[in-house]
């Protein structure tokens, strides 16, 4: 793997091995060439190599193309690396499975479902009792602050409410790690607030592992415990930088304390000195 | 209490139909055409066909093979589109072989298939069952190759199999879209029906018209016409409300009260 260690933040480190034995996901020498042509070919991820332990919150960070949606569908098993491996718990991942459960950007709601029976739909699957599910999914529907709605259809939801819902779907089912694509992209500054805040909260409960793909900066600090900076074409690993907060994380107290300024001003720097360009939107 | 809207768009089909027959009446007095007799003529002639068992006997078995043809076209086309609408290699296959058959008339085909089964129920079933497939196979491909990607992929995630995905995803998923092809195919059903007893003249509602045409009793004539006419207006009105039932869930809200009301 090729870190570029940056001297501008005394937090910057270069990546050493992690211990196996608390790692879950492995993602050792993936690349990842699209054809674009007949003849043109486009490597949209070159030798990543990352591992990402066991309950730990990992944002990847990077601007608009450098793969880090390509990133999570491969650790999902929707789509194979042309080469390299992705590993859970040490086995190669060949396909979807419910120990990783994916929250899409597009929230890829079941349309024909209501809010009930898309969280259902999961635990239903996977053998539940329709009592058990059912009872289950109403307190997930709680937890994510949509009680009353569980009649409603997606079509009759807000934006923020299907992003919502998506979540409690993924949740619904249990799996080991959850992968999230931008999970907030699309929503105002508001509800992007309020949602982050009841991720962190349900996260705290049971830490699960989290694979978190973003734009923003203060998000990606605000949330992580691990922060991985790409960049573009190819897509690389440019950084990977601890995030040293408390936790449980308050926002109101983590937007006053230094420590988490400095983290958003340096890696906001190295964002630029990495892409060379402008900062993405 | 309705609301004046409500009432104008509740009686606005009935309307429309006493309206034509209006037309038709004026003009038929105007015109005194032996061969075009007044709507009231024809209107009076129905209680006679439909009190006539033999007549009976005809529209009912005419309705049987629509039913039949429909039903093994609906089928046969929805699986069939799904797996084209998923599946290139499937698509690859079927995709030609349905460019060929689209575009040719189905009953052009007939005096071929009555030369190999006969001219009775086979023959007219299986016209029929070609006029709706097409459509239906079109809308359900369309809907399926429509379908989110990443819906697909969530519920992959979630352990469904690939024909679970089909059935349990793309089906329900693509069902508005599949529901539209079977609404037309219904009207083609109607269509081919009468269309296959006008050349295999043996039974049915066609039958009847088309020997009243050669003893010229045009009442009778304009009567089988309205008759087949509500049937269509009828079976249509039906699969209609159906149809409005089961995709409930993607149906824009056209009666939510926007800026003014
Ligand atoms: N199926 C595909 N076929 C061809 N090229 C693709 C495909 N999927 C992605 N790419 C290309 O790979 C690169 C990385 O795409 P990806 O969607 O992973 O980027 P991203 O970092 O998630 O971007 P964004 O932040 O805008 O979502 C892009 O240049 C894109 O054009
Ligand atoms: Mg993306």
């Amino acid at each position: 793997m090729k870190v570029v260690p940056s001297r501008s933040s005394e937090w910057v480190r270069p990546v050493t091995p992690q211990k196996p034995a608390s790692a879950i996901i492995e993602i050792d020498g993936v690349s990842q060439v699209f054809q674009t042509s007949a003849h043109k070919d486009h490597v949209a991820l070159s030798d990543i190599s990352l591992t990402i332990d066991e309950g730990a919150f990992v944002s990847i960070l990077g601007p608009s193309g450098c793969g880090k949606s390509t990133l999570l569908y491969i650790v999902g098993g929707f789509v194979r690396p042309t080469s390299g491996v992705a590993k859970i718990k040490g086995a190669a991942i060949i396909a979807p499975g419910p120990d990783r459960g994916p929250v899409f950007q597009e929230f890829a709601l079941f349309p024909w479902k209501t809010v009930l029976g898309n969280v259902m739909y999961g635990p239903r699957q996977q053998g539940v009792r329709a009592a058990e599910a059912d009872a289950q999914s109403r307190s997930l529907i709680e937890m994510v602050g949509l009680k009353g709605y569980e009649n409603f259809y997606p079509k009759e939801l807000s934006g923020g409410m299907k992003q919502r819902v998506a979540l409690a779907r993924t949740l619904a089912y249990h799996p080991e790690v959850l992968l999230m694509d931008e999970p907030f992209g699309a929503l105002d500054a508001h509800t992007r607030t309020r949602l982050q805040n009841d991720l962190l909260n349900i996260w705290e409960r049971d830490r699960k592992t989290v694979l978190f793909v973003t734009h923003s900066v203060d998000e990606a600090v605000f949330l992580s415990d691990k922060v991985v900076m790409m960049s573009k074409s190819p897509g690389r690993i440019r950084h990977v930088i601890d995030i040293d907060l408390p936790r449980p994380r308050r926002r109101n107290e983590l937007l006053l304390d230094p420590r988490y300024q400095k983290y958003v001003v340096d890696i906001e720097r190295m964002f630029d000195e990495s892409d060379g360009a402008g900062f993405p939107a | 209490m309705m609301s004046p809207t409500t009432l104008i768009r509740r009686i606005a089909p009935a309307l429309a139909c006493i309206g034509l027959l209006a037309i038709w009446q004026v003009a038929s007095l105007v015109l005194k055409n032996d061969s075009f007799p007044t709507a009231i003529e024809a209107i009076k002639a129905i209680p006679d066909i439909l009190s006539d068992r033999e007549s009976l006997i005809n529209i009912l078995a005419s309705l049987r093979r629509m039913a039949m043809g429909f039903g093994a076209a609906v089928l046969f086309s929805i699986p069939l589109g799904l797996l084209m609408g998923r599946s290139r290699a499937v698509a690859a296959f079927f995709n030609p072989l349905l460019m060929v058959i689209y575009p040719v008339p189905k009953a052009a085909l007939m005096p071929i298939i009555m030369l190999w089964l006969g001219v009775g129920d086979v023959t007219k079933t299986l016209v029929i069952f070609l006029g709706v497939s097409l459509p239906v196979i079109y809308h359900s491909f369309e809907g399926a190759k429509g379908v989110e990607e990443k819906m697909l992929w969530s519920g992959a995630a979630m352990g469904l199999s690939p024909l679970q995905r089909l059935v349990r995803i793309v089906l329900p998923a693509a069902l508005p879209e599949i529901l539209t092809g079977c609404r037309t195919g219904l009207v083609l059903a109607l269509i081919t029906m009468i269309t296959s007893e006008m050349i295999a003249r043996q039974s049915g509602a066609g039958n009847i018209l088309f020997n009243a045409l050669d003893m010229g009793q045009y009442d009778t004539v304009f009567a089988m016409i309205i008759v087949v006419g509500a049937m269509g207006i009828c079976l249509d009105a039906i699969f209609e409300r159906i149809r409005a039932r089961l995709v409930r869930w993607s149906e824009p809200q056209f009666d939510m009260p926007l800026s003014f009301s």
